[in-house]
């Protein structure tokens, strides 16, 4: 047994590994280049907005690619649920039920890291085309498009990136509703990758969920790499 | 008849109201196509500008540019640079209905407005005179320069918008 397996101790439930270590760093890679893209943006750094989006390009392949072969918990089959499972759980949370023993996202979180993504991913990509009011910066594939394209890119970058940050409002508040009203602390198990249950339901059997494979996570990170450093590159030869 | 009298002279004057009225609203919207005509001729020209400076940069950071490539762009940005304050006439700034990321300042602030667009002029200038001599860092120093006039007027006159 290892320390990424559920330990019973008698009276205090489970303690279960629920976030792999890559979907951990690629949360922790995703704020801070947030964070620097925008500073680098707003300091007229554009040399440098531009690779850290390229970098964040290659941040978001691989959390795609680790929805299909990371651990249990970071693929998108196991959290990517219909409507009648959102409802049901928004409908459970509505009357404040028992607080959920599953592990991983819940089907409302799910949605939301979905929405992350995807919309992350649509603003790293019309990025890659914008020009600015000069037609002097320019994104790696704006050489593509005409003038009017590139500016056209650049509004939806800025709509885009609007739309990211009110998801990040609506992800931070649901943190904090958690944290105050339910008292389920959704920090920490994302920072050191483990949670403790109480082991009151069925879902808490005391085993951790199942780990990614291996060899999938350096082809991904390799590919992701080289996408990333290909599109700073304007996908040129 | 007294009545009627008040009665006529009434609908003339409704009718002199009227016609009155009509004339300044004429006269109003026809002011007002015109000052749209003008932004619509100013984003042209400055799109043009734009269009040519993306050309000539997407070469600048190419390893081997096409110099003619680039003396056309700068070529172009040099005759229209010098046009720059008339593309912005009195009554052509911000107003209701009306879009355009020009800010007031340029009708308020006019010798700043022409000093930075002075120094565009220049620096567009002598980037066309650089560039006929072809030597490619000497451009990529020199648009770096003039790239910087455009923000430095931006940053005061213009609205960012995106």
């Amino acid at each position: 047994m290892t320390d990424e397996d559920a330990v019973r101790r008698p009276g205090r439930g489970f303690v279960v590994k629920i976030w792999d270590a890559p979907t951990r760093w690629v949360h922790g890679l995703i704020i801070a280049l947030i964070g620097l893209a925008w500073w680098t943006e707003s300091h007229d750094q554009m040399d440098w907005h531009i690779r850290i989006g390229c970098a964040l390009l290659g941040v978001v392949l691989f959390r795609l690619a680790w929805g299909f072969f990371g651990g249990a918990t970071a693929r998108f089959s196991s959290f990517v649920r219909g409507p009648g499972a959102v409802l049901r759980y928004a409908a459970k949370l509505a009357r404040g039920g028992v607080a959920e023993e599953g592990v991983g996202h819940n089907p409302m979180g799910g949605w939301s890291v979905v929405a992350l993504l995807g919309v992350m991913a649509a603003e790293i990509g019309v990025g890659l085309f914008c020009v600015d009011v000069d037609g002097l910066e320019s994104g790696p594939l704006a050489d593509r498009v005409s003038f009017q394209a590139g500016r056209a890119a650049a509004h939806w970058h800025t709509v885009l990136f609007n739309a990211l940050l009110a998801l990040i409002a609506l992800h931070l508040c649901a943190i904090a509703f958690y944290g105050i009203v339910r008292k389920d602390n959704l920090i920490g198990p994302m920072l050191t990758g483990r949670k403790r249950l109480a082991g009151r339901n069925g879902d808490a059997t005391g085993a951790s969920p199942s780990r990614g494979s291996g060899v999938m996570f350096w082809v991904s990170a390799a590919v992701a790499a080289g996408v990333a450093v290909w599109a700073s590159l304007g996908f040129k030869i | 008849m007294a009545t009627w009298h008040g009665g006529t002279r009434r609908v003339w004057r409704s009718a002199l109201f009227a016609a009155a009225g009509l004339a300044v609203v004429t006269v109003a919207s026809a002011a007002a196509a015109d000052v749209l005509g003008v932004i619509a001729a100013r984003h042209a020209h400055f799109k043009e500008i734009g269009k040519a400076a993306k050309a000539m940069s997407e070469q600048l950071k190419s390893p081997t540019p096409e110099i003619p490539v680039v003396q056309a762009a700068v070529k172009q940005i040099d005759a229209l640079a010098p046009q720059l304050p008339s593309w912005f006439p009195a009554g052509s700034g911000p107003a209701p209905g009306v879009k355009t990321e020009a800010k007031a300042d340029i009708w308020t602030k006019p010798d700043e407005f022409k000093r930075d667009a002075a120094a565009f002029a220049e620096a567009a200038h002598k980037l066309d005179v650089i560039a006929a001599g072809g030597d490619v860092s000497a451009i990529r120093t020199q648009a770096q320069a003039m790239g910087q006039t455009c923000k430095t007027c931006h940053e005061a006159f213009r609205q960012r918008d995106d």
